[in-house]
């Protein structure tokens, strides 16, 4: 990866940087809690990706977990980590995503299993569901558990990256919506 | 409404007794683990296959943490698989994400808890509306 793909900050502080860099991406409910993750990694000495979305105004969140995820698969990121109300629908759609395991998890315990038994490289949780302490938990259990390889969970990982059959229309695509984007706002999807 | 249950070894304890409380309750079973499966990769394409091929609304998968059988489910085109630990997101994830399965980590929660969740997840409605366009999308990915 060029130095120059690294996004903002450009400089980190050298005592606590953890050369890592880590894609982060939310709905419409939850950009205040994004922001406070966000924070939270970078005073610890990540550098950030934030995909968005921004602000509080309606959207989807399975655009901003492909981006996430892309970022992931692509090497602009080492790590994703998502959130949506309860961060089901957003991890779901971070994991549909070639070279991706996404973890939807809604607790200390579940975020270092994933890390370390599945490989996981997107983490993703409630953000409304789960109270901010409790996450910042969850985040810096996730980024501190190491994967611990052994003969059974290679076969497991083998087994769940053997089972989506990659879509290369997908893949960077960032028109891939456009089409349910357009229905939206024709006024197709109404409650 | 049938009712699709799968488990590898770490979560057939409590899928029985779901299972158990489900059949009490009146509820339609297809138990796609009467022994356990291998691990939670078959028993959650083994729910998803019966969920997809059949039209069915709603599983349930059960493994050690719940985390395995949503992430190996999610995999497969059109599956919509929730990890779910409390009864808010069970509740919000069946309102919002149709979520086709729910996965409950047997290591993780309690019987009581595990009752709750899957009772609150059965009884609640898809909402459609706004929320099928997020939908349409994540069935048209991978």
């Amino acid at each position: 990866m060029l130095d120059t793909d690294r996004p903002q900050p450009k400089f980190m502080e050298p005592d606590i940087d953890k050369h890592m860099t880590i894609a982060i991406g939310n709905d419409h409910i939850v950009t205040d809690v994004k922001i406070k993750v966000s924070d939270h990694l970078k005073s610890l000495g990540y550098k950030v990706i934030d995909e968005g979305t921004h602000d509080f105004s309606r959207t989807h969140y399975p655009m901003f977990g492909k981006r996430v995820a892309e970022d992931v698969a692509d090497g602009r990121a080492d790590l994703g980590i998502v959130l949506c109300g309860t961060g089901i629908g957003i991890s779901t759609a971070a994991n549909k995503n070639e070279g991706i395991r996404a973890a939807m998890v809604g607790n200390v315990t579940q975020a270092k299993y994933a890390r370390e038994e599945l490989n996981a490289n997107v983490l993703g949780f409630g953000g409304i569901v789960l109270g901010r302490d409790f996450i910042f938990d969850i985040v810096d259990a996730f980024l501190n558990a190491e994967y611990k390889p052994s003969a059974k969970n290679k076969a497991l990982i083998e087994q769940i990256d053997s089972i989506a059959k990659p879509n290369p229309e997908q893949k960077d695509n960032e028109h891939f919506f456009d089409e349910e984007n357009k229905k939206w706002a024709q006024g197709f999807y109404r409650d | 409404m049938k009712v699709v249950l799968g488990a590898d070894q770490s979560g057939f304890e409590l899928k029985e007794k779901i299972k158990k409380y489900l059949i009490d309750n009146g509820q339609d079973v297809i138990d796609v683990s009467q022994t356990p499966s291998k691990n939670f990769v078959e028993s959650s394409l083994a729910v998803t296959k019966e969920v997809l091929d059949n039209g069915i609304t709603k599983a349930l998968m059960f493994d050690e943490y719940g985390v395995g059988s949503a992430m190996a489910s999610n995999k497969v085109k059109g599956m919509v698989t929730a990890n779910v630990n409390e009864e808010r997101t069970a509740h919000m994830t069946a309102e919002h994400n149709g979520a086709k399965a729910i996965a409950i980590g047997a290591g993780i929660m309690g019987y009581r808890l595990a009752e709750s969740i899957v009772a609150d997840y059965l009884k609640t409605d898809y909402a459609a509306g706004r929320h099928q366009i997020r939908l349409d999308m994540l069935e048209k990915m991978i």
